[in-house]
């Protein structure tokens, strides 16, 4: 092989060399990377969450904000305990224990903790000034909805079961993050 | 294509070249800086996990190596590349000395190549200590021992900890240390050792040779770097990365040992005896000062080997010398039956700690409570701690409680023979019963305690069996309750039962316990706090302590919860618990 030739071979074969040693270093080191991708990192729970005895949520009262508190949340590798996913705002609608109303104090519109009003007794959400009547309707502001329901039950002993969901902001349509 | 990208690069004109040719003796600082680089991109991998406390340091690493795709495997290239550039860089000391390119006028290179290979050893420290596994956390203990007893020592101690002792100052700033200050220093300094190197250029050993570095030598380090990474990959591969030991305890010991390239200080400590501490400065003193002084003892024009064999003697006779001390710590360790079963140990407790953490999370308290992590597992410390000797251990004198307390099967028994030996036959309800009875007839009536035990079942029908024990099985609170045979068990109950026992709220039995609930978590909590209340044992009947102020309420919690637990667990599920 001529000088030059043998240089071009030894310049490709170089490239290919090193290209090889570069893909290898850095494809487990991007696998890991890309790991929490599509995973379910931090898990709240589905099960319905105590919010105390259903009989303290009383008709004609303004309405109550619960903290909702998941027992326990598995966040990476942490569990921790008595993790607080949020609030909620709960008033009585009806005489039967479960006839209660519970909206998430999370904003529809980008997200904002929902407070209340006592003035004009309703939702205020202090951030774009969306207004939301005791039912949950859009009274006045940008909000798409009004605020977003969230399930609830009655335990055979009386107490307030409420299940925590989270719901896509900035849309007309309720939909689940 | 190639000549437009050099051009732009500014690389169009003459190539750099190589005096003497290429050769592989050149090869060791290339994957020097390669390896470097790796350790850097799987730095960089592993820290997107870490977090440097101590309340999440060891579980972010446990997450890390056990529950992602390849995470135990950029861990174990991140650990074996440090070993990695140790070695390679013995080598590239070796080759520079035998090659005598250490002399003058290339003195300055020598020194910043032995300066970056301590300040990479050093670096090396501080990465060992961030798993906070207990492996790392007694070696860094024992490392910072010794940096105490130098000069300066309580000083550098408390600056490298943080303050006064290991806590989450300690893990943030080696955490620091290890990945934002020693990269740039390390990155600094080699950067000046490649660059004043360059300019000196090799020592050729063949005259009147020259070549251009690319491709002539490049091919050579790519294949060097080519045979290292595939090097170390095999290592890891075939030692499953590297271990993680149980979280940080400072309650518990452990055979630490300091990373492999240590060992040689860590046999000569042992073999120092009383002289330890100073051996301990003094032996990398020695080792260090020989090697910066190598350029001003062999001062000879001469490079040639022949001509320096009593510093290059030297060299070799240090380097043995470790090399012995390592072989040496390896073997004492490998020959001690005792070590083997402690590590034996370590080992199994390590790997239970790790999958309590993937099963169950560690609790937000830290990773020393990962036990704690279980479903039962802290009520089972208190009970453990309080209950036990009653209740379980072999000389106990309660009823038992174990895997199984409260279900079906438990239920049938206890109905069956309730004075037998698991039951209330240990207990004075039982023991002082023939004592009761024969004094009820004399003249010491009045003092006959009221101790009447509950007769045995046996004589029911066996679907009313069946029926009243769905009925007390519904107390607990299960799920899987059989809603007709539970009615059943409510007339049963009111025919054979209730004339002593209550299942009404609140309503004190005439003579036994009232049942609702039994064997729920609210039960239990309200009966470990104060058995002796008329709506349980009353106030004769039992020798249990009240626990209301003995426990705390969570503790109390923690116990009811690992009595609902009980219910439902296997002898090998407590065994567990227990752990090894
Ligand atoms: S976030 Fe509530 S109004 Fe904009």
């Amino acid at each position: 092989m001529s000088d030059p030739d043998r240089r071009k071979f030894l310049s490709i074969a170089t490239c290919a060399i090193g290209g090889g040693v570069g893909l290898v270093s850095v494809a487990p080191v991007l696998r890991v990377i890309l790991d929490p991708a599509g995973k379910e990192t931090v898990t709240s729970p589905s099960a319905p969450l105590d919010l105390g005895p259903a009989a303290r949520f009383v008709a004609g009262e303004p309405p109550r904000r619960v903290e909702v508190i998941a027992p326990v949340v598995k966040d990476a590798w942490t569990a921790a305990r008595g993790v607080v996913l949020g609030a909620a705002w709960v008033t009585r609608i009806g005489p039967r224990p479960g006839d209660v109303d519970a909206r998430s104090a999370i904003c529809p519109h980008l997200g904002c903790g929902v407070g209340y009003d006592p003035a004009q007794n309703n939702y205020l959400c202090p951030c774009h000034d969306s207004r939301f009547a005791l039912s949950g309707d859009v009274l006045s502001g940008p909000s798409e909805r009004g605020l977003d329901a969230l399930p609830v039950s009655v335990s055979a002993d009386g107490r307030l079961l409420l299940t925590w969901e989270r719901y896509k902001i900035g849309q007309a349509t309720k939909e689940r993050a | 294509m190639t000549s437009w990208v050099r051009e732009r690069l500014g690389a169009a004109g003459a190539p750099a070249m190589l005096e003497g040719g290429p050769s592989f003796a050149y090869v060791f600082g290339s994957v020097l800086v390669f390896l470097l680089v790796f350790e850097g991109l799987t730095g960089i991998a592993l820290g997107m996990f870490y977090s440097p406390s101590t309340t999440d340091a060891w579980g972010s690493v446990a997450y890390l190596q056990d529950q992602t795709t390849w995470g135990w495997l950029v861990r174990g290239l991140h650990h074996h590349g440090g070993g990695a550039i140790v070695v390679v860089a013995g080598l590239h000391l070796v080759q520079t000395a035998v090659a005598g390119a250490y002399k003058k006028p290339r003195e300055l290179v020598w020194w910043l190549g032995v300066l970056l290979l301590v300040l990479v050893v050093v670096w090396a420290v501080t990465g060992y200590v961030l798993r906070w596994d207990q492996e790392g956390y007694w070696a860094n203990r024992v490392e910072l021992g010794i940096a105490a007893g130098g000069p300066f020592g309580a000083q550098i101690q408390q600056v490298a900890l943080g303050g006064n002792d290991h806590g989450n100052l300690s893990l943030t700033r080696f955490y620091g240390l290890h990945a934002l200050l020693f990269p740039v220093l390390v990155g600094a300094l080699g950067y000046l050792h490649v660059k004043v190197a360059r300019r000196h250029g090799t020592t050729p050993v063949r005259a009147n040779r020259t070549a251009p570095r690319f491709p002539d030598q490049a091919v050579r380090d790519a294949i060097a770097c080519a045979v290292a990474l595939a090097m170390l990959m095999g290592v890891v591969v075939a030692r499953e990365g590297v271990e993680l030991a149980a979280p940080a305890d400072p309650s518990q010991s452990y055979d630490a040992r300091p990373l492999w390239y240590f060992r040689w200080l860590f046999e000569l400590r042992e073999l120092a005896g009383s002289a330890e501490k100073l051996v301990a400065l003094a032996a990398p003193a020695i080792v260090g000062g020989f090697l910066v002084a190598l350029p001003l003892l062999d001062r000879g024009p001469s490079r040639r080997v022949r001509a320096r064999l009593p510093w290059l003697g030297g060299l070799a006779g240090l380097l043995a010398l470790i090399g012995a001390l390592t072989m040496m710590s390896f073997a004492r360790d490998a020959n001690d039956g005792e070590l083997a079963k402690r590590q034996e140990r370590a080992r199994a407790v390590a790997a239970r700690a790790r999958e309590l953490a993937k099963t169950h999370g560690v609790p937000s308290s830290g990773g020393q409570d990962v036990w704690l992590a279980a479903p039962g597992a802290r009520g089972r410390k208190v009970f453990a701690d309080n209950c036990r000797g009653c209740h379980e251990d072999v000389e106990r004198r309660a009823p038992l409680i174990t895997a199984g307390h409260g279900d079906r099967a438990w239920m049938r028994d206890f109905l069956s023979d309730p004075s037998g030996d698991k039951f209330w036959g240990r207990t004075q309800l039982v023991v002082s019963q023939p004592l009761a009875e024969a004094w009820k007839d004399s003249w010491l009536e009045f003092l006959a305690p009221e101790l009447s035990p509950m007769p045995a079942m046996n004589e029911l029908d066996p679907a009313d069996m069946d029926a009243v024990v769905e009925l007390m099985y519904a107390q607990t609170g299960a799920t899987d309750v059989d809603a007709a045979k539970r009615t059943a068990g409510v007339k049963v109950f009111g025919a054979v039962c209730s004339d002593c026992h209550e299942l009404a709220f609140e309503v004190v039995g005439q003579g036994g316990p009232n049942l609702v609930g039994l064997g729920s978590r609210a039960y239990y909590f309200d009966f470990v706090g104060n058995p002796k209340h008329p709506l349980y044992m009353g106030p004769d009947r039992s020798f249990m302590p009240r626990f209301d102020a003995e426990l705390s309420i969570e503790d109390r919690a923690a116990v009811a919860d690992y009595l609902v637990w009980l219910r439902t667990a296997t002898p090998q599920d407590l065994a567990a618990l227990d752990g090894p």
